[in-house]
């Protein structure tokens, strides 16, 4: 009975793949991750040793439920999962006792937290993944919240990541259709990323210093000298978390939902990165419109190259009306294939879909019905255009987000005129402010330029 | 095939136990039978006991287990759980019921000629000892490990387990040294058409879906490759390659699994109520 290690791993990968759909569809109650949840993190149950975190986390367990929820993401019918999904990961594991939590600090800044800051909250308030973060008030006082890395955890999904072919076949069920091997170094990649809390301490310092000043955009500034590789202090934030939110006017709901859209957006085009997280644990609301953003551990950037197609694309599409100059850019971005035997028309309907928010110059409500059918045409595997179409590699993250953007507009049920709002970003249209938000974002712009 | 398991798991574990039951916090049983590394302990230990031919020949001859290997094999981890997680008058009742059924297994070993009694302290000795020996091999090599105090000491806290289906207190081991040294002693071990048949099925059971099998299949693998030699060459099983025993890859396996089993109903619920009950 002798197999090969690829054969193994397909029963493992289908298993997974079960593993990650039936993990995320449970625990509902435990939403939001990163939450601020004192109540709800299971000290009682807290890991005490490195050996615990291997058990938890470690022999595949980690990187799995990681998988599963990032499958679920893109998989499944999104309102719904991304209600349920996200932070399974985190709200699995248990928190770190209070002496783990300070042994890593002391590894990492040399000293046991007491004597690093003024004051340490020894409990965490939050999960994150991969870690917690605690409260603290640096000695120079300013309030802040250090996220702190399980310690082994790094080195345990480095080991499992290894085990390509496994992945490979997780990655290659859960996404039917798609060029598995470019989504899984993707995936890899990004998970290899995620346990270097130096490079989200970079890609937050990016955001963090672009809007600086801006009225309704806050992400808050990092503290290098007190953040490594498995340590990450930044400026604390208090607001309101999504499910409050959610229990606000519709008014209030619409001004959020614009800011996030805004802030999606004019990263993309502004400072060409995208936070990879579309979790709505990562944003904090603060009535008016203002929005906090959080965890930046999936940053992904692009250069003008990656972009331009995209660009094209839109404009190509929206302004110019012209079907066979979309599809140029939909090939030349690698969505579809060059030369694949399709009317173009189809092409155009395909993908248009997914600009439909930006098609017509009006209000336009998006509701949870509304982004689940594009997700749902997006992956359609049965769509004529399927043998054709793929996700190119530098385009993982985006898609990532453009999905769970629709999902967290969907649920917020948000009305706004998106075209315009778009107008106004899009670097070729630089259309003038449509809204008392854009205003205020133009106010800051044009100081801003004047500052720099 | 994971959802009895899983049933009987959350039942086992009782929400509010009357004591602690036969072991208790602060024991080393609790820790070692909530390792994700039990289920290749299990099937180890199947592959064990099946080698005394009148162990074998009461299972083959009275047991129902071909039908619903699952099944079974639900009802067996059930008595487990249940003596080790639960409290004193459950674990009385799941023993006194298994001494009720032993009564009637009774009769004569067809390749041995033996005649057998399944209340004979003697097998019931083997079934324990084969089932002790197997978590503690298992667990030192592929779960959290066991150093060889803790070894002693769960083979002396697991004497307990054997005396109440009636094997007599003196009689049990009570080291790891000690528990080798029986499993030695036994004189009667070979290997009968039944135990090749029963095994057959363990390596191979009915009903799994291409997927599971694969599965099944790889930690069966791992299984023979952790049995003494004399046991595997009497099945004439061949030694797996080292890579097929590697403890992280073996990790992976069963990491893979156990999140499978811990995603049903109750399961991660039961796990928490023993991890609280363990650190009380």
């Amino acid at each position: 009975m002798v197999q090969s290690r690829a054969g193994r791993g397909a029963a493992l990968a289908r298993l997974a793949l079960r593993i990650g759909g039936r993990y995320v569809a449970r625990s509902p109650r435990l939403v939001f991750a990163s939450v601020e949840r004192r109540r709800e993190l299971r000290h009682d149950l807290a890991l005490r040793s490195a050996d615990d975190v291997a058990e938890e986390l470690g022999a595949m367990r980690g990187v799995l439920m990681k998988l599963g929820q990032m499958a679920s993401y893109i998989y499944e019918d999104l309102p719904e999962t991304v209600r349920t999904t996200m932070g399974r990961l985190q709200q699995t594991a248990p928190p770190m006792s209070a002496e783990m939590a300070a042994g890593v600090i002391k590894q990492e800044l040399g000293a046991p937290p007491e004597e690093v800051f003024a004051t340490w909250d020894p409990l965490a308030f939050a999960a994150a993944s991969i870690g917690q973060v605690h409260r603290a008030i640096t000695r120079d006082g300013r309030a802040v919240a250090v996220k702190v890395q399980y310690p082994g955890i790094a080195r345990s999904i480095t080991s499992d990541l290894r085990n390509v072919s496994l992945l490979r076949r997780v990655v290659g069920t859960a996404f039917r259709g798609l060029d598995t091997r470019s989504l899984v170094e993707e995936l890899a990649e990004r998970l290899e990323e995620e346990i270097d809390y130096g490079l989200e301490a970079r890609s937050q310092e990016l955001f963090a210093s672009y809007y600086d000043g801006h009225p309704y955009i806050h992400v808050p500034h990092v503290v290098p000298e007190l953040s490594t590789a498995r340590v990450l202090t930044s400026d604390l934030v208090a607001g309101s978390r999504f499910e409050e939110m959610q229990g606000w006017s519709q008014h209030e709901r619409d001004l959020a939902a614009e800011t996030i859209y805004r802030f999606v957006f004019r990263s993309l085009y502004r400072i060409h990165a995208f936070n990879g997280d579309p979790h709505p644990g990562n944003y904090v609301f603060h009535g008016g419109g203002r929005v906090s953003f959080l965890d930046f551990g999936l940053t992904k950037t692009f250069t003008d190259e990656d972009l331009a197609p995209l660009v094209d694309a839109v404009r190509l599409l929206v302004f110019d009306n012209d079907a066979a100059g979309f599809r140029d850019a939909l090939e030349r971005a690698g969505f579809l294939r060059a030369g694949a035997p399709v009317a173009t028309q189809l092409v155009v309907d395909r993908f248009g879909h997914f600009y439909g928010t930006v098609l017509k110059d009006r209000p336009m409500t998006i509701t949870p019905e509304y982004a689940s059918a594009i997700v749902r045409r997006f992956f359609d595997a049965r769509s004529p255009l399927a043998p054709y179409s793929d996700v190119p590699r530098a385009y993982v993250v985006m898609q990532r987000i453009n999905l769970g953007l629709y999902a967290v507009l969907g649920s917020m049920n948000a009305t706004a005129n998106w075209r315009r709002i778009a107008e106004e970003i899009w670097p070729f249209k630089n259309g003038p402010p449509s809204t008392p938000i854009g205003e205020a974002e133009a106010r800051w712009e044009a100081g801003r330029s004047i500052a720099v | 095939m994971l959802e009895p398991l899983a049933r009987v798991y959350e039942r086992s574990v009782a929400a509010e136990p009357a004591d602690a039951g036969l072991f208790g916090p602060g024991c080393i049983v609790w820790r070692v039978h909530r390792d994700r590394s039990f289920p290749l302990a299990g099937m180890r230990a199947l592959m064990v006991q099946a080698l005394h031919p009148l162990a074998m020949a009461g299972v083959a001859q009275h047991s129902d287990w071909r039908r619903d290997p699952f099944g079974r094999l639900a009802a067996t981890s059930g008595y487990v759980l249940t003596v080790t997680y639960g409290d004193r008058v459950a674990a009385n009742e799941a023993a006194a019921r298994v001494r009720a059924v032993h009564k009637h297994v009774r009769g004569t070993d067809p390749e041995t000629g033996l005649p057998y009694a399944a209340e004979d302290p003697d097998l019931l000795l083997w079934v324990h000892a084969a089932l002790v020996e197997s978590i503690m091999t298992i667990v030192q090599r592929y779960g959290r490990g066991l150093d060889p105090a803790e070894a002693d000491r769960y083979v002396a806290e697991m004497v307990p387990f054997a005396e109440i289906v009636g094997v007599p207190r003196e009689m049990v081991p009570r080291s790891a040294e000690a528990l080798n040294e029986y499993m030695r002693s036994v004189q009667l071990v070979r290997i009968t058409e039944a135990a090749r048949d029963a095994i057959a099925v363990v390596l191979d059971p009915p009903g799994l879906d291409d997927d599971t099998r694969e599965l099944w299949h790889d930690l069966s693998r791992v299984a023979t490759g952790t049995l003494p030699d004399w046991a595997r060459e009497a099945y004439g099983f061949e030694m797996p390659p080292p890579e097929a025993l590697d403890r992280e890859y073996v990790r992976q396996l069963l990491g893979a699994l156990d999140l499978a089993f811990e995603s049903l109903d109750g399961v991660m619920e039961a796990r928490r109520r023993i991890e609280l009950r363990s650190r009380s």
